[in-house]
């Protein structure tokens, strides 16, 4: 289970750390981006799993990105699951509508966050 | 049929046009009840009949007339044919109906505020008040004998002719142009816009028309104020809310950074920490969730301030989402060996109430009242049926007590009682301006009671099933 691999999308290399140290340290294998463009280069070379998909993100931005994946055949089983600090009203349902499976706001609690992300991944696994 | 150059002249039509048609269709106007046959019946058994009456011009105005049937008789004095002569008397009738109502009305309209003018059947004017005239900018009695049609830009007066004999059709008193905008035109070709009641008048002349007109340009410009208003207030807001967002968004951000590797840290997952290290770690990660705690109570009071909250309402168990609450605030009861007894009547079971505010309301008193309870205090949630529509929960404390004179400031955004308390206690200061709040968008109230050195009660009224306005 834990070895399922994680893409994590975020233009803060603070909070890109943040959540890559706290699921490394539950033993996924974790794999990086800044900006929805080098994620695209890494979803076609390597497939994650399940992608931690921060919205505003400079250039395209993390609903666009997850349209895109969810209309392609190859990428549409990616779980994606939005992680960001929009956390006002209406937001959620934004980014359900883009396509995503989940949504978590920063700041997230770093004790019960590698759960929910492990409960993503379960949920993917009934489905198929 | 015979048409003479003076009725061509009178009706508008040429002779060419008219012969061959029936001459009802061509010049009584629509809808018009004239007994014509009557009429000819009578010149024929008596050679002659004379009545006045409105009739159509081919432009669709109307003229007054004077008909006269005369009947032709052959040589073995049977009649052969009628010879219909009709002479134009609008100028006349006009006179002669503002005689009937000058005497009649003139003191009485003069006396009334709004501008009215009277019109006879044929659309002429035949009583305009000092106030009309003055509207329109015409000079006295300059009106009398004018079409109505004058008073409206030109393009109404088309329409108007149509609406004019269909009113005469059905009198009644009523509003013109329900629910459109409305103008006059004045002498000097200036519109303005009116708003213009009618009403019928019978007169021995006949039915007349009595027009009320308001000068409504004032009202229209405060309209128009006011709307612009309205637009500026909403772009306002707009703009008011997309700080909001980004203001929430920026605070967030450095905040998962904070918040997320102080908690990591403090739980020792990247390696072992002293004592010291883990106890300020943890006052780094209260500072941070009380910052937190700060913007989430803010962005709440705000959207509440601004009327702008839906309630999700829902039914659902006051008795699991009170537990559920409890459960929340379990740790800190512990923590201080504070005893919490909950109390609820067996009566009340279910309630329609947005369920996450009423936990908010509950939890923010139960944390206020846990907070300010010294340690081996006592805790208590009662609630108990209020009438047949409500219930009151009361959360009561035996901490430290509120001093009579700072009840009042209680529940302000930002007044922590007295100096230091924040400091000992924590607390954003919005926690029970927002819960006021809350319980007010709800359609209740909350109260408190409360002896400083002994403990206090909140009370909240809140209504067992909130209705209508869901999100």
């Amino acid at each position: 289970m834990n070895g399922a691999r994680i893409l994590i999308v975020d233009d803060n290399k603070t909070n890109l750390k943040l959540a890559s140290d706290v699921l490394a340290f539950e033993g996924y294998k974790i794999l990086n981006a800044s900006d929805a463009e080098s994620a695209q280069e890494i979803i076609r070379k390597t497939p994650p799993d399940l992608i931690l998909m921060d919205i505003a993100l400079p250039g395209m931005d993390g609903l666009t990105l997850t349209r895109l994946l969810k209309l392609d055949e190859s990428t549409r089983r990616i779980v994606v699951v939005a992680l960001t600090a929009s956390a006002m009203k209406g937001d959620d349902a934004r980014a359900r509508e883009a396509g995503c499976d989940g949504y978590i706001t920063k700041p997230i609690d770093t004790r019960t966050f590698p759960n929910v992300v492990a409960a993503y991944l379960r949920a993917r696994g009934g489905d198929a | 049929m015979y048409w003479n150059g003076g009725a061509e002249r009178l009706f508008g039509y040429s002779a060419a046009e008219a012969l061959g048609n029936s001459i009802d269709a061509l010049i009584v106007p629509h809808g018009h009840v004239d007994d014509l046959d009557q009429y000819r019946r009578e010149a024929l058994a008596t050679g002659f009949s004379t009545f006045e009456t409105a009739r159509l011009r081919k432009d669709g105005s109307l003229v007054y007339t004077v008909v006269s049937n005369k009947a032709v008789y052959d040589t073995e004095g049977r009649a052969e044919f009628i010879v219909i002569t009709q002479k134009d008397v609008t100028h006349i009738k006009v006179l002669r109906d503002a005689k009937l109502v000058e005497s009649q009305y003139r003191d009485l309209l003069e006396s009334t505020p709004d501008a009215i003018i009277m019109a006879n059947q044929t659309g002429r004017i035949v009583l305009a008040n000092s106030q009309a005239e003055t509207l329109f900018g015409y000079e006295r009695g300059e009106m009398l004998g004018a079409l109505v049609d004058v008073l409206l830009p030109g393009r109404y007066r088309g329409s108007h002719v149509g609406h004019r004999s269909g009113y005469f059709g059905q009198p009644r008193t009523r509003s013109m142009g329900a629910g459109l905008e409305l103008y006059g035109l004045r002498k000097d070709g200036s519109e303005f816009p009116v708003e213009i009641s009618l009403s019928p008048l019978t007169t021995d002349g006949g039915t007349l028309v009595m027009s009320a007109i308001r000068d409504i340009s004032s009202r229209k410009a405060i309209e128009s104020a006011l709307q612009e208003k309205n637009v500026e207030l909403e772009r306002a807001n707009q703009a008011k809310d997309r700080f909001l967002a980004s203001m929430s968004h920026e605070l967030r951000t450095p905040l998962n950074g904070i918040i997320g590797f102080a908690e990591f840290l403090s739980d020792g997952k990247p390696g072992p920490l002293n004592d010291k290290q883990k106890e300020y770690l943890g006052d780094i990660l209260n500072s941070g969730r009380h910052l937190l705690h700060l913007i989430n109570d803010m962005l709440d009071l705000v959207k509440i301030q601004a009327g702008r909250v839906d309630l999700a309402l829902e039914q659902f168990s006051i008795r699991d989402a009170i537990r559920e609450v409890c459960t929340g605030v379990h740790p800190l009861a512990v923590s201080k060996a504070i005893e919490l007894t909950v109390n609820i009547d067996a009566g009340i079971g279910f309630v329609t109430l947005d369920e996450q505010r009423f936990k908010q309301i509950l939890y923010n008193l139960l944390s206020n009242a846990l907070k300010f309870t010294d340690d081996h205090g006592h805790v208590a949630i009662d609630v108990t049926p209020a009438g047949e529509d409500r219930f009151r929960m009361v959360v009561s404390d035996d901490g430290i007590g509120i001093r009579a004179e700072d009840i009042s400031r209680l529940f302000t955004e930002f007044e922590q009682l007295e100096t230091g308390t924040s400091r000992r206690f924590g607390g954003t200061g919005l926690g029970l301006a927002l819960t006021r709040k809350l319980v007010e968008s709800h359609g209740g109230a909350i109260d408190v009671d409360s002896e400083f050195g002994k403990g206090s009660r909140f009370g909240v009224l809140l209504p067992l099933a909130m209705k209508g306005k869901a999100s």
